[in-house]
Parts: structure tokens; sequence; C-alpha cells
């Protein structure tokens, strides 16, 4: 049985308004895929900013588990453990 | 209280209200609103208590839809935005058009990859349209320089018409339940087949409201010297129906270039109607010398107005939804550019005036009388 942990999710500026204002949440979620299902339904805006329809991770945003990109991990598998703090940040892009 | 001329201009880096009196004189500049976002498409909806919608279309954190019912002053995020359905497979890239449809809140909405939605509740929800974003040939369509977008929407009764970089012109006659190629005429240079029966690369489709069987429509023209398998395609980029776009012919002889993005009809006169020719290669305007041709027949000829705009050393582009015109006795033309230029064009293009000379590139230029 997968096992619940209890991490703390960023939340950039430009999301902020999806959550009532809130910089930081908290939930407990064995994977990255878990907390981000999570978000959406907790906080279906706000995961409508960090993935698509489809449910990919959208182009210019990353995604880190404290200082590791999920790309270098196990990308939305990415196991989880107590304290991590995922970490929701535009790409630097754009003109 | 007055009538007022409202502009909404949409920009790489969100949207500007532009408000004057009926004599235009001057005008009051607000935004931008959604800033630094770009906004590709936008509406005046004048049923009722007026509202301003426009796409938000946000490359990091996705669609949005914005509206304002104080004239433009303050903007909301609608409820939801148009989004396809999880198992579809597909993603929202950008939202192109925003049309009104019946009643006082229904609204429909072109996005890329091209398919269509509607809102019967002012935008707060949306449903996609299956006719045409489950069409078969709507996975076989690919996508222009701008994305694979549907950009134009209008709706006579039953008839609905789209227009789809590319895709071509579809119609509906049975109020969007499903919808046809309808490209008899309508030509295309970047595949072998000259005439194909869809795949057409349409810029914009346009008419006026009491002809709703005349249409005319600025497609990617520029092909007079292809070499290639077909061969030359002249004259294929300016285009006029008289069947409800059922059929359409050529009325690009006269015109500098046959390419071109916008095309805008006379508010009062469904014989007249405008286009600004781009050189096909660099798409600015020929010589460097910015000009909006009128033709007052139908498109049998064309005339150049050019008085007040820039003579030489100008090269800019206009994009397909940036040129418009309001409905006041003797309209206005309105343009704006990738360089951040909105100008006026009175006395129906006449006289030219640069209203500002310095706003973000512009996308997209709606104008209405509230």
């Amino acid at each position: 049985m997968a096992r619940s942990t209890t991490i703390t999710i960023v939340v950039p500026g430009a999301l902020r308004q999806y959550c009532e204002g809130a910089s930081e949440l908290f939930l407990s979620a064995p994977t990255v895929r878990d907390a981000l299902a999570q978000l959406e339904r907790s906080h279906p805006s706000l995961y409508g900013g960090v993935c698509d329809e489809t449910g990919r991770v959208r182009r210019h945003v990353n995604l880190f588990v404290n200082s590791h990109h999920v790309r270098d991990r196990e990308g939305l598998d990415t196991a989880l453990q107590p304290g991590d703090v995922l970490t929701i940040l535009p790409a630097v892009s754009g003109g | 209280m007055a009538e007022r001329v409202v502009l909404s201009i949409g920009t790489k880096k969100g949207l500007f209200v532009a408000e004057a009196a009926k004599s235009r004189g001057s005008f009051a500049l607000r935004g931008p609103f959604g800033p630094g976002v770009g906004v590709y498409s936008a509406l005046i909806d004048t049923r009722g208590t007026p509202r301003l919608y426009a796409s938000s279309c946000n490359p990091f954190f996705g669609m949005k839809v914005l509206r304002s019912s104080d004239l433009g002053k303050t903007f909301k995020e609608t409820a939801a935005a148009p989004a396809f359905p999880k198992d579809d497979g597909r993603a929202l890239a950008n939202i192109w058009s925003l049309e009104t449809g019946d009643g006082k809140k229904e609204l429909w909405c072109g996005v890329e990859p091209a398919s269509l939605f509607r809102s019967e509740d002012g935008g707060d929800s949306w449903e996609m349209v299956p006719g045409i974003s489950n069409h078969e040939h709507a996975r076989k369509w690919q996508p222009g320089a701008g994305g694979l977008c549907m950009h134009t929407i209008l709706r006579d009764g039953n008839r609905v018409h789209l227009g789809i970089s590319t895709g071509g012109h579809y119609l509906s006659e049975d109020g969007g339940a499903t919808f046809k190629a309808s490209n008899q005429g309508v030509g295309a240079g970047f595949v072998p087949d000259p005439y194909p029966e869809f795949g057409q690369c349409v810029h914009k489709i346009a008419r006026h409201e009491d002809a709703p069987g005349r249409l005319y429509m600025q497609n990617h023209g520029g092909w007079s010297e292809w070499s290639g398998p077909g061969g030359p395609r002249p004259d294929i980029g300016v285009l006029r129906s008289d069947d409800h776009g059922r059929t359409w012919r050529s009325i690009a002889k006269g015109l500098p270039s046959d390419f071109g993005f916008p095309i805008v009809v006379h508010p009062q006169d469904a014989d007249t109607v405008y286009v600004m020719p781009l050189e096909p290669m660099t798409r600015t305007c020929p010589g460097g010398s910015p000009a909006v041709w009128r033709s007052e027949d139908g498109g049998d000829s064309w005339r150049r107005l050019a008085r007040g705009l820039p003579k030489k050393r100008s090269y800019f582009t206009v994009l397909r939804d940036a040129m418009g015109a309001d409905r006041l006795k003797t309209p206005a033309l309105y343009f704006g550019t990738t360089t951040g230029q909105l100008w006026i064009g009175r006395e129906g293009g006449e006289e030219w005036e640069c209203l500002y000379d310095s706003l973000p590139p512009i996308h997209c230029v709606k104008v209405a009388v509230v």
C-alpha cells in the first residue's frame, strides 16, 4: 500500500489567485503525480495552470522536488518523502 | 449617456481599451489588462449592457477569458476557459476568436488547435462543438505560421461560416451541428493540387450583416511566381462569394499584392471592402509604403488609401484581426501594427492619423459604438 507523506507545495505568485493567495499548500502524497491529482480536486484552476487538459505538465512550467527537477528523477512518479518541498516555477522564457 | 467609440486592442503584452466621443477627437487609453500576457482575440458584446471579452493566452499557465462589465475599466477572468475533454488528447494552445451567439449570453470561441467551443452563460462554462472539432478532416489540418487556428466565426441564422488556417472555409447550414468544407474556387499555393477540397490557408473572412450571401475572403496569396508542381497560382489571395460561401472567385485584380491578413467590409455598404496588401515574402508593406486599399464595387476595382500614412521606410505587418471599422454614419477605419502603432483612417480611410505609436505589437483591434 502506498505510503502517505506530508509535503509542502510552493505556489508561484502568478498562480496564487487560484488558492486564495496562499504561497504554500500542504498535503499528503506519495508521489508528485498523486500531489497533482490532489491539487486537481482541491484547486482545479491552480492545477490547470500547471497541467494541460491531457494531464501533461505545461511546457513552460518546471517542477522541483527540493532542489531537483523532476525530469532528472522519476518525472511525475518521483517519490515524495516527509518534509519534501515541491516547487512550481515558470521557466525563464519569452520576450 | 452619449454614444462612445470603444476600441479593444489586443497586444503581445495584454489588452488595452481606448475610448472617445463620437467625434473621435481624442481617445483615452486604459490598460494593459492581463498585463504581460498576449491577447489574440477580443469581443465587444453590445447585447444589453456592453461587455468586453478578451482571450488571455498565457504560454506559461494556460488560456483564460477576461470579461469586463464596466466598459473596460476592470476585467476579471471568467469562471472557465474552453478546454478539450480529458480523453481527447488535444490541449488548448491559443484562443483566436470570440463572437456573440444567440440570446444575450451565448458566445462562440475558435481556438488552436482548430476547434470550436460554445458558451451559454457569457463565458463561465464552455462546451466543445463536435461537428467541426471532431470533423473527419480535423486531424488532417496543418498549422500555418501562426498555428492551427480557427480565427473566423460568422453566423447567419442556421448558417455558420468558419475560417481555419490551414483548414479552409467550413460551412454549416444546421446551426453548427454539422459542417462541410466549402472551398470551391479557394486556391492553395503550398500543396501540389491548386484547388484542394480543404487545407487552404484562409486568413480572414468578412461579410455585411444585410447581405449574408456575400462573403469576402483574404486567403494566403502570393503564389503568382510559383514554379513547382501545378504551376503559378495568381490572384488566389482575395476572393468573393455570392452564394453563401459555396463558390468563390478572385477579386484580386488591381491590387499590388494578393497577400494580406485582414479584410473588412464597410458597415453600411456591402459593396465596399478594405484590404491591406503585404509583400508575400516579407509580409510587410509593399515597398515600405503602407496603404489600405478600398473597393467600392465589390472588388471589381481598387483604390489606394494612404494619405497620412508613412510614404517610405515603413515595414510593419497588420495581422488578420488587427483592422476594423466603427459603425458611425461616416465610419472610421482602424488598424494596429506589429510595431505597436494604432492608426485611425477618418472619412472611411481617406485621412490617416497615428493614435498611438508605441504600444506592444498589436494582434487584434475590435471597434464598437456603445
